[in-house]
């Protein structure tokens, strides 16, 4: 854009913006490319997550390629492309060399009722799965028991504070948690983390 | 790692430019902002804006860094966005925006921009 012969220096308008979509909106930029925008967010979700999470790690675009095996310039073009192009195997290979765990889920988003029900049902079955393990040994007993007082804890406290922002500042919704002190069956380490006499109510 | 977000501020040379573009090239203006939103992203995990890697960022003198249209679908007009990132501020400044041909005098235009906002920052 500059072959205009008189071009005006370019100046800070003051206006700050915290994400594209906002700059977009504020400035005006026409519905048209707001839309192509959003369309193109859509085919390069999975592929900025793992630019973004190669970032975080502080890998560096040749040190990933290393890790799979393949050029930098394949990387570049992995993370600069569309979502459709990517394999399975190369999302493995990411989870592989980051040594994290990458979830990748497709099809219509869960609501927040369907995911909270999604995610106790994944708490239920690893505090189950934990109490099985329970009995192996008399050490592994204390640890366990005193995670379970721990996610007891953090969980109604979770409850209460979100019921807090309720309408209402959640006057008809209350949570207590008294923790009882018990003797301790089998060592001392069984008492959970937190206040040990009435913790929480909203 | 610090957790304050970066910001974006537009000049008044994107201004100019971005309307331009969304009259006579729209897809080309489209594909730039979604690559300055994944810039963007990847600045908010990033130490500095140094470390942020990506095969459409374009290092150019002073700091100016350019963002290209790739990724955002065939048959596109080669298009840069030009950018200006402050590590102080955690500001990202949008200069301007033009195609290959003027990519020379578009680069001069964004030093001189990057220089006088350093001065004034000096004084």
């Amino acid at each position: 854009m500059s072959t205009e012969l008189e071009r005006q220096a370019a100046k800070p308008t003051g206006r700050k913006y915290g994400s594209v979509a906002d700059l977009m909106r504020g400035e005006g930029v026409s519905q048209e490319v707001q839309e192509r925008v959003k369309e193109l967010e859509n085919e390069t979700r999975v592929a900025l997550q793992l630019a973004k999470l190669r970032q975080a790690a502080g890998i560096t675009q040749e040190e990933m390629a290393k890790n799979l095996g393949v050029t930098q310039s394949a990387v570049s073009k992995l993370e600069g492309g569309i979502d459709a192009d990517i394999t399975l195997g190369e999302i493995k290979g990411y989870a592989r060399a980051m040594e994290q765990r990458i979830g990748v889920m497709f099809g219509k988003p869960l609501n927040h009722v369907e995911s909270v029900k999604c995610h106790a049902l994944a708490i239920r079955h690893h505090l189950e799965g934990l109490a099985k393990i329970a009995d192996r040994d008399e050490e592994m007993q204390t640890h366990i028991q005193a995670f379970f007082g721990e996610a007891f804890f953090n969980i109604l406290t979770i409850l209460a504070e979100c019921g807090e922002k309720l309408p209402g500042n959640g006057r008809d919704f209350e949570i207590r948690i008294e923790m009882v002190k018990q003797e301790p069956s089998r060592g001392a380490a069984t008492k959970p983390k937190g206040p040990p006499a009435p913790a929480v109510a909203a | 790692m610090e957790l304050r977000m970066w910001q974006i501020e537009p000049t008044t040379g994107w201004e100019k430019d971005q309307k331009h573009y969304a009259k006579k090239r729209p897809n080309e203006l489209a594909a730039v902002m979604r690559n300055l939103q994944r810039y963007v992203v990847l600045l908010n995990v990033s130490k500095n804006s140094k470390a942020a890697q990506a095969g459409y960022l374009h290092p150019e003198q002073n700091g100016v860094i350019a963002v290209d249209q790739k990724g955002g679908g065939g048959n596109l007009q080669e298009t840069r966005l030009y950018t200006y990132a402050d590590d102080d501020k955690k500001v990202i400044y949008l200069i301007a925006i033009g195609d290959k041909d003027a990519q020379h005098s578009d680069v001069e235009y964004c030093k001189q921009f990057v220089i006088s906002l350093r001065d004034k920052t000096e004084t």
